[in-house]
């Protein structure tokens, strides 16, 4: 049910995992020929990240933070370590096979290319 | 077409109930239920909420570490000082539409006992970690007990 996950996506839980999840802050833009989409994931690394994509549903998953080392004690905290969990649903307009990923300064770039029968076209009247 | 897809309001914080009077999406509301939970749930969700930052703040033996999340943000854009018995954190970046600079500052208050002069920073994947050594006397020292 795409549909149903464009409005109500994953809600930082997912169904299998009963660990609390956490969803990272994104955003997304279009150019004309693929979408962007920019997470927010401080302090994880490329080892702690996985990306699939299966059946529509782009699925951006792992581990929080790493532990702290030991004998160091939270005197406040802000941030969370809870392991993170977004799932973004798409129709068949992305191009599964183009989908480029990027980690930098804890931000996660996705670049997914748009098929070519999603491209604006020109017809030409005759 | 149905990407999930929207247009990145910087208004929220102006209007906390969006879509009454004006015309919001599907995703807008989404988007807007996602954040409501995400600041119920962690306080900050991260960058660009009013400039300010989430930042951490742990101790061990030996020193005091503050940690802030700073995704996005290159190393050196990033300064650190100590002002007044005051860490002040404050770091700039690319803003996400791609026109100007965002920045961002912090203050967090330390205790006497830290020596400034000892102060080190690190970032790694966009989380600075300022560490605060404690001064000798400040450290926690055994004190042994004699029973006559």
């Amino acid at each position: 049910m795409p549909y149903l996950n464009v409005l109500i996506p994953s809600g930082g839980r997912s169904e299998s995992d009963p660990v609390a999840t956490r969803k990272p802050r994104y955003e997304v833009s279009e150019t004309e020929n693929a979408y962007r989409i920019t997470v927010s994931l401080p302090g994880v690394t490329k080892d702690s990240l996985e990306i699939t994509d299966e059946n529509g549903q782009l699925r951006i998953s792992g581990k929080g933070g790493p532990a702290l080392p030991e004998g160091r004690v939270a005197l406040r905290r802000e941030t969370s370590d809870a392991p993170f969990d977004l799932v973004l649903a798409h129709d068949n307009t992305v191009d599964t096979e183009k989908i480029d990923a990027v980690l930098k300064d804890g931000v996660l770039s996705l670049t997914l290319a748009k098929s070519e029968s999603a491209k604006p076209r020109k017809i030409a009247v005759s | 077409m149905r990407f999930i897809k929207f247009n990145q309001t910087n208004g929220r914080s102006a209007s906390p109930v969006p879509g009454f009077g004006g015309r919001v999406s599907q995703q807008g509301l989404e988007n807007e239920l996602d954040w409501l939970f995400g600041t119920a749930l962690t306080g900050f969700a991260g960058l660009s909420r009013g400039g300010q930052f989430p930042v951490d703040l742990f101790e061990d033996k030996e020193n005091t570490y503050v940690r802030a999340e700073l995704p996005g943000v290159a190393s050196d854009a990033i300064s650190v000082e100590i002002v007044d018995g005051a860490l002040s954190i404050q770091a700039s970046r690319k803003a996400s539409s791609g026109e100007g600079n965002e920045s961002f500052a912090r203050l967090v208050n330390i205790a006497d006992e830290v020596q400034a002069d000892k102060v080190s920073a690190s970032y790694e994947n966009g989380v600075l970690t300022v560490t605060l050594p404690r001064k000798e006397q400040a450290k926690p020292r055994k004190i042994n007990v004699s029973v006559n």
